[in-house]
């Protein structure tokens, strides 16, 4: 149960702004300038182990999305390293059959889908066209795979614009189940629903986890939804994991400023210590983040050595890290 | 699409009047093409049926059989008559030869309904007279002028020689035939009405086959640009703009003045002015479908690349290059008559309309109208419907006009 599914290291991705190639190409030799660039992920590293769900959370633009879009092999790094089961991701990447092995579950229910393919093409295409299933077989397949995920046989010959939004999104999931994945990234799959649909969806992605033992990355903003499913949890701000560790752990005792606002700014039904803290200050832009640590403008334990140096990240316990300069190990309450 | 969102779209089609006109008269045009040689009464392209008497006839006037002349030798020897032609070519009228009692011949034109402009039969023996008839002051010429009946008497006081022989000639006038011409003739003798219904058929042809070949280009370089991006896209794109800054009809020009004219080479001249139209809906459409999530889910799927352009991309552009499609049949047509009115479109053995107007040019002054009327508001009309279908096809799909 422990082996790695999934490894990143140091993972970045940047991507040039507002440029076109004729004008990075006069940009660079006729001006002398440096195109500008953001840099979406930051040398993020990770790992996932078999079976487990690691959570990730952070603020809208933190670069969530990226992040997941280059561990589904849908988007290339722009340095660092990716292992699927040890191998390198480019030769695994390469040989499409076992690439299907990481699939993805995506935010939106409107576009997520192609307007113009009735569900039973949406879901089977991919496995006919690998060879998982013949041709003469799909339709059975489809709709064997549409009633794990609650959808009515008739589904399959009606398209996207007849379902509700959670219906749609369990098309989604039917369409990453019907390659037989080990690994499962759901980017906000649930962000765009209903609360009432949102607890439904995550059942369903709880009960699949539970029937096949997926190796799960669940990315939300929403921590409630984080604590109830993950195993573990990492937290991003502007394109950097500032910490990392089981659920329990971090929700007990996070130790990150950035987590503790985080959290603090999470409404508690129990709340019996009203410690209320807004995370002051605006999000700073990616494309210019601020110098040392990113936080720094809205840290409450800033220090000048923070404007400078950038904190990597240090194990504080076994299975926890973070990146603070000022935290020190067994101080996390403060 | 859906039945039933095809039947939604029927409908919301239909709420334009002006749609379902211009709908109509493009399938008429459609029908007039497909079967304009079972429709046409005469065929335009068959040169060998053209007269000159018939050129330049306004509405409604008829065909002109041409008048002919027939000239036959008649032999008499001894009682016995034979008649020998003395024309070489073949004609509709004849004369033939008969006794009418002694010292009596008659000479007769078939067919008898046949008008005569003039009778003559020449070598009369001496003493021998046709009633009616002039003699020419000098020769022994005999000649009927416009006569009444179609057969003439040679008759003699004395006695025939026993043997002579008698050249006659015969010339009929020109004679009206039951065929009219319903929308005249140009300046060949061509039918108006069959010209325009072939040149309605070459406007259709071309414009279908030159707005398909340029859609299917200019998709294709527009998916692939989408795709590649970068210096590829680049690339590509300079080019469309470069395309789209020329004049189209300088282009059309240049490229027959080298090529040479006929149907492929129009055809050849508008595909590569219109390609970069659709390669520029086609990109920008991709561009934003490509941005879309259903893409990356293929992606995810590890789809190749043809796939995902061919079956998700692409039937998610078809709607706007269906538009522009509709649109530019329409301006197919209407370069294919500029370039041919022009004089480097197509041949002038194959008129199309854009020809049939050019050549009606020079007679407009002269109050012959309808060569360049006629073919000219075929023409209009044609193209008015074609871009009036297509503005109604991009309304409809206009996000923001939906409803
Ligand atoms: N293709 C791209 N080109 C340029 N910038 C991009 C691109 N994709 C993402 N970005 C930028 O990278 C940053 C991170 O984006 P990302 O979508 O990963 O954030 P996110 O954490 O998923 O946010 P959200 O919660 O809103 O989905 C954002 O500032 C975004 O503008
Ligand atoms: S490094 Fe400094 S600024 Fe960053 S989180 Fe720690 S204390 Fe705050
Ligand atoms: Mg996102």
């Amino acid at each position: 149960m422990n082996e790695m599914i999934f490894e990143a290291k140091d993972l970045s991705r940047s991507f040039a702004v507002g440029s076109s190639p004729l004008q990075d190409f006069t940009d660079h030799f006729l001006r002398n300038r440096q195109p500008a660039v953001l840099r979406a992920v930051d040398n993020v590293s990770m790992t996932l182990n078999e079976g487990e769900t690691l959570g990730v959370v952070g603020e809208s633009g933190c670069g969530k999305s990226t992040l997941a879009r280059m561990i589904a092999g849908i988007l290339p790094a722009s340095s660092g390293e990716r292992r699927f089961r040890g191998e390198d991701y480019d030769s695994f990447l390469r040989r499409k059959r076992d690439a299907l092995k990481v699939q993805m579950v995506f935010q939106d229910p409107m576009s997520s889908l192609n307007p113009r393919l009735r569900v039973g093409e949406i879901v089977g295409e991919a496995a006919v066209l690998h060879g998982l299933v013949p041709r003469s077989r799909v339709k059975d397949y489809v709709v064997d795979i549409l009633a794990r995920v609650g959808l009515p046989a008739d589904s399959v010959g009606r398209y996207p614009h007849q379902f509700s939004g959670g219906q749609r999104q369990r098309v989604g999931i039917a369409r990453a189940l019907a390659v037989k994945p080990d690994m499962l990234i759901c980017d906000e799959a649930v962000a765009a629903l209903d609360v009432s649909v949102q607890a439904q969806i995550i059942n369903l992605l709880l009960d699949i986890r539970r029937d096949s033992g997926l190796a799960m990355i669940f990315i939300s903003h929403d921590l409630g939804v984080i604590r109830h499913l993950c195993d573990r949890v990492a937290v991003m701000y502007l394109g950097r994991v500032v910490e990392l560790a089981k659920t329990s752990e971090l929700f007990a005792s996070p130790t990150h400023p950035y987590t503790r606002m985080l959290l603090d700014g999470m409404p508690k039904i129990s709340a019996q210590r009203r410690r209320f803290m807004p995370i002051q200050g605006e999000i700073p832009s990616p494309l210019n983040p601020p110098s040392g640590c990113h936080f720094h403008p809205r840290c409450p334990m800033v220090t000048d050595h923070c404007h400078r140096v950038r904190p990597e990240l240090r194990e504080i316990e076994p299975g926890h890290v973070h990146a603070c300069l000022n935290v020190e190990p067994h101080s996390k309450r403060l | 699409m859906s039945i039933a969102s095809f039947q939604d779209f029927a409908r919301r089609f239909a709420e334009s009047r002006s749609a379902v006109i211009s709908l109509t008269v493009s399938l008429v045009f459609v029908f007039c093409a497909i079967f304009a040689p079972l429709l046409a009464p005469t065929d335009p392209y068959d040169l060998t049926h053209l007269q000159l008497s018939d050129a330049l006839k306004p509405t409604g006037s008829k065909r002109m059989l041409p008048g002919e002349e027939v000239r036959v030798n008649i032999r008499v020897n001894n009682g016995a008559i034979t008649v020998l032609p003395a024309s070489p070519t073949k004609t509709r009228l004849s004369l033939a030869a008969s006794s009418c009692g002694p010292n009596c011949l008659t000479v007769s034109v078939e067919p008898t309904a046949a008008r005569l402009g003039s009778l003559q039969v020449r070598n009369l023996p001496n003493g021998a007279t046709i009633e009616g008839a002039k003699k020419h002051p000098i020769q022994p010429w005999w000649t009927i002028d416009n006569p009444e009946s179609s057969e003439v008497r040679i008759t003699s006081a004395t006695s025939l020689p026993a043997s002579f022989t008698l050249l006659a000639i015969a010339k009929s006038l020109d004679q009206e035939t039951d065929f009219v011409f319903r929308l005249g003739t140009d300046n060949f003798g061509r039918d108006m009405l069959s010209a325009i219904l072939y040149g309605i058929r070459i406007s259709v042809v071309v414009g279908l086959v030159a707005a398909g070949a340029a859609m299917v280009l200019g998709t294709a370089l527009g998916l692939f640009a989408a795709w590649q991006r970068g210096v590829t896209d680049a690339i590509i794109m300079r080019a469309v703009d470069f395309m789209l800054g020329l004049p189209a009809l300088l282009i059309g020009l240049a490229i027959l003045a080298i090529l040479g004219n006929g149907v492929s080479k129009v055809v050849l001249a508008i595909v590569i002015v219109q390609w970069s139209y659709y390669a520029r809906t086609a990109r920008s459409f991709a561009m934003s479908e490509l941005g879309k999530e259903y893409v990356e889910a293929a992606r995810c799927l590890r789809l190749s690349p043809v796939r995902i352009m061919l079956r998700h991309v692409l039937p998610n552009c078809m709607p706007q290059i269906i538009v522009l499609f509709t649109l530019n049949i329409a301006a197919a047509i209407s370069m294919e008559s500029s370039l041919s009115f022009l004089g480097v479109g197509l041949p002038l053995t194959r008129p199309s309309l854009g020809m049939l107007i050019a050549s009606g040019y020079e007679f407009i002054f002269s109050q012959k109208y309808w060569i360049s009327i006629y073919p000219g508001v075929v023409l209009l009309v044609m193209i008015v419907a074609m871009n009036l279908l297509g503005d109604r096809l991009r309304d409809l799909n206009n996000p923001r006009l939906d409803r």
